[in-house]
């Protein structure tokens, strides 16, 4: 949901904040920073050893209720393509048999970027009596989400069930909560105990990483994925196509460079490129943020590759080939821009490439069809690479204070919510009750008002949740491009340095790693209006104001004592 | 702004609370709104001071005192930012500044009236657009891409790269000030036009006054007061020029030719979570900006005029 949003890590005890732990659990690519724990008290808590935390982490059993359309597909260790579904199933099977409660009262809180349903509302009446429990759900505005919690956590009021997005790890302090406040799943999960609730055992074991804690497992991942990546480069398909253009014959940066002089057409208004940098300069073999050049610890910035992305970027934006409103800046129209087939190139989020984009397209061009290129390098040598992202972003726990029965009853509820895409709990949990919250039309579950009013909101699913498909009912297209891009470019992706751990900082060494007047250099840099020595400079006066000191803090505090976490 | 008169006794506290009680009942709505949302946030301003953390709080973050700002005077961006401010500022003061006046007595020499009433409220109706909307209307007209390039562009003539052109970008944030807010300005000089005893004028025409005479003579100082007062407000906000039209436009030019002190504040202090540094350039800026207000209404006053209050 929120993957690759950027944040900030906040430290949260300064004074002790050379205690900080680098620990094992999600978002490090996508995500610049994240917390750990910080404080004397979690030094020792909450850091993940490999072999600790293998003990501890749940069995993978892969779910064989439903037959993917194009199913799951190995690329590297953890790395593995979204199942593709092109319908609904028409009778959705049963994965968990009887009620999985056993009537116990907890209450639940979720973050919801959406308005908040009513409380006691038909949804929740139904749910309550599917699961067999009295769970009052308690959604909380998503926006300001990191300042409610810090509230519960202090006055040690969390409540039973609560979801909380790792990229605020910091600002919650989780490391520190795990060893408090948070239950710890270990005994009921670690290996083969998890194969008691075989929804739960469905999610890929990669994936618990993200709630581990001090080789324990305290979260319970909800949208996980095997494959996930920043972004990436993205054409229109139908366009480019019409011309005789496909996806594999862009295989370095100097084809697109030349597709950019085949494709604009300024008198006309089309030019060919939208902003590319983000989800492009890795082609140069550059990393997210970190590399290990030489066993030594290298931002980026230091690295040689990244002039040469740059430089290829400015005259990319001085050649004429990107569309002028890009050039000044206006991204808030950049996908009116693609679907009128104005700016045929653009990079953006994978979260693009959905049945809502399809159908905003087609309402402008009926033609209308994304496509991304597949990663490339550079120079069309040697293997494309593309930094790999942390398996969940999206995590909940259960309070310390719940007695072992009833963590075990609500892991029994979190089984049901796990149910793989297409069963029948899933559909419960996602589209409430057939005829009440829903219909079906053309075989596609489709809200009915009651839904729009209290399903649609999605609360359920961010206690637990089962591993991300990909499904585009009524957009089959869309399924089908997407399921066979993850497939061509699953061997890319690979992890980054620092994968999957989460890095507390103190503020200086957080606002040196943001590099704001770099970013902003650069960024004026790919819009054609500073020249690449004005980049160099700034990294330069970055180096000497906090980078230098920034890449020594990552040395000797995250590097030296927990690796690399690759 | 005291109502006694020479010769009558002074009347105690408690009589004059009683006679303006409702006057002052009416107010109360508007002091509270001040103090809610003006003077209580000043106490947010203890951070400048701190190494403040969010999730502490403001009672348990670690003082620092001055560090902040040494770090802040030492900043070559935020001296970037300072600079770009007090430029804009001045181009805005040459400008901006005697557009209403001329637009006002322009309209004040309108004679139909119907005229005069559509003209004001479409000089008028610009000032309701928000920011976003009016610099899209300058980006659909003269951008890259707009109504004009694409125009050029057909016939071959050269593009004019206006709206991304950072040397020419303090023209542009003026016309795009005019466009908005000029009309929005000329309001408080028609009130004051409208003031000036029209006998003045009839004497003076048949004194033989001419147009210009009458101007000069007449309605310029009439205006002089209020043109004085909004001179004083201008400068004392010479720091503060605006934020959403640097921020949506800063991509447009580069950060160091946009940056102002407060997308400054914003993007070097808020954006990284560096709350502290961002407060301290505010307080800054605060600082300045007190300074600038009260140098002008002493000048003010030194020349005569009411300034901010009657002294």
């Amino acid at each position: 949901m929120e993957k690759g949003r950027r944040h900030m890590g906040i430290e949260l005890n300064r004074r002790h904040f050379l205690s900080a732990a680098a620990s094992v659990a999600g978002l490090a690519a996508a995500a610049p920073l994240l917390s750990a724990c910080s404080g004397s008290a979690s030094q020792t808590s909450t850091v993940n050893t490999a072999s600790g935390l293998q003990a501890a982490l749940p069995a993978y059993v892969p779910s064989t209720a439903l037959k993917p359309d194009f199913p799951s597909m190995a690329g590297g260790p953890d790395v593995m393509t979204d199942p593709g579904f092109l319908s609904y199933p028409a009778n959705p099977v049963t994965t968990v048999s009887g009620v999985p409660g056993r009537g116990g009262s907890y209450t639940a809180v979720t973050p919801l970027w959406g308005t908040v349903p009513t409380a006691g509302n038909s949804f929740y009446e139904a749910m309550n009596k599917a699961l067999g429990v009295t769970l009052t759900m308690k959604p909380a505005d998503g926006n300001n989400y990191n300042t409610i919690v810090p509230t519960m956590t202090a006055a040690r009021q969390l409540p039973d069930w609560i979801n909380l997005p790792s990229w605020w790890n910091s600002n919650f302090n989780v490391g520190e909560l795990a060893g408090s406040q948070l239950a710890d799943l270990t005994p009921y999960l670690a290996g083969d105990k998890i194969k008691k609730y075989p929804n739960l055992a469905a999610i890929p074991s990669a994936a618990w990483r993200v709630g581990a804690w001090g080789d324990k497992l305290y979260g319970i991942p909800c949208f996980s994925s095997g494959f996930v990546v920043a972004g990436g480069t993205f054409y229109r398909r139908d366009i480019l196509e019409s011309k005789g253009i496909t996806a594999d014959q862009v295989r370095s940066a100097e084809d697109l460079m030349s597709l950019g002089k085949e494709l604009t057409d300024a008198k006309r208004g089309v030019w060919a490129f939208g902003d590319v940098w983000t989800y492009m300069f890795g082609a140069w073999n550059l990393p997210f943020k970190w590399a290990i050049d030489n066993g030594k610890l290298v931002n980026k910035y230091e690295l040689p590759a990244f002039l040469d992305a740059l430089d290829w970027h400015y005259k990319l934006a001085t050649s004429g080939y990107m569309h002028p409103d890009t050039l000044a800046g206006d991204n808030a129209n950049s996908g009116t821009r693609f679907y009128a087939g104005k700016e045929l190139i653009q990079g953006g989020g994978m979260g693009a490439w959905v049945l809502a984009d399809y159908q905003s397209g087609v309402a402008a061009n009926p033609n209308y069809r994304r496509g991304a290129f597949n990663v490339i390098t550079a120079d069309g040598k040697g293997t494309p690479r593309t930094s790999m992202g942390a398996s969940s972003s999206m995590i909940s726990y259960l309070n310390a204070n719940l007695k072992p029965a009833q963590i075990e009853e609500l892991l029994s509820v979190a089984n049901y919510l796990a149910a793989p895409y297409g069963s029948a709990e899933y559909t419960m949990a996602n589209f409430g009750v057939e005829g009440v919250h829903y219909t079906r039309q053309n075989g596609v579950p489709t809200f009915t008002d009651e839904g729009k009013k209290n399903v649609q909101a999605t609360t359920f699913p961010f206690l637990a949740s089962p591993r991300s498909v990909i499904s585009n009912p009524g957009g089959d297209v869309v399924t089908k491009d997407y399921t066979a891009w993850q497939t061509a470019n699953v061997k890319s992706l690979t992890k980054p340095v620092f994968w999957n751990m989460n890095i507390s900082m103190p503020q200086w060494a957080a606002t040196a790693d943001a590099g704001q007047a770099v970013e902003d250099t650069i960024k004026d840099c790919y819009h054609g209006k500073k020249k690449v020595s004005d980049v160099q400079a700034a990294i330069a006066s970055w180096k000497s104001s906090g980078g230098d000191r920034l890449t020594q803090w990552m040395t000797d505090n995250v590097l030296n004592k927990y690796g690399t976490g690759q | 702004m005291t109502t006694t008169s020479v010769g009558r006794p002074r009347l105690s506290w408690l009589v004059r609370l009683r006679r303006d009680r409702s006057l002052l009942l009416m107010t109360v709505p508007a002091v509270a709104l001040l103090v809610v949302f003006n003077y209580v946030p000043l106490f947010g301003l203890l951070t400048a001071f701190q190494d403040y953390d969010p999730l502490v709080g403001v009672w348990h973050s670690d003082w620092v005192g001055l560090d902040q700002f040494r770090q802040l005077l030492g900043d070559p961006l935020f001296w970037e930012s300072t600079v770009n401010t007090l430029y804009l500022s001045f181009v805005q003061l040459v400008l901006f500044f005697p557009i209403p006046i001329a637009l006002a007595l322009l309209l004040n020499s309108v004679l139909s009236e119907r005229l005069r009433n559509f003209v004001q409220s479409v000089v008028y109706l610009p000032h309701f657009f928000s920011w976003v909307l009016a610099i899209t209307v300058f980006q659909q007209m003269l951008g890259g891409a707009g109504v004009l390039n694409q125009f050029l562009r057909t016939h071959d003539i050269g593009t004019w790269d206006i709206m991304t052109n950072p040397h020419t970008f303090a023209l542009l944030v003026t016309s795009q000030a005019i466009w908005k807010e000029a009309g929005w300005s000329i309001i408080v000089f028609l009130a004051a036009l409208a003031a000036i005893n029209t006998d003045l004028y009839e004497a003076a025409a048949a004194d033989g006054a001419g147009r210009w005479r009458r101007l000069w003579h007449i309605t310029l100082p009439g205006l002089r007061g209020v043109i004085v007062l909004m001179l004083v407000l201008r400068l004392g906000n010479a720091l503060s020029v605006g934020f959403e039209q640097f921020l949506i436009q800063r991509d447009a030019v580069g950060h160091d030719t946009a940056d102002v002190l407060d997308t400054f504040s914003f993007y070097y202090g808020i954006a990284t979570g560096n709350y502290s540094y961002g407060a301290a350039a505010g307080l800054f800026k605060s600082i300045i900006s007190l300074l600038l207000i009260w140098g002008a209404n002493r000048l003010a006053h030194a020349f005569g005029e009411d300034g901010l209050y009657r002294r």
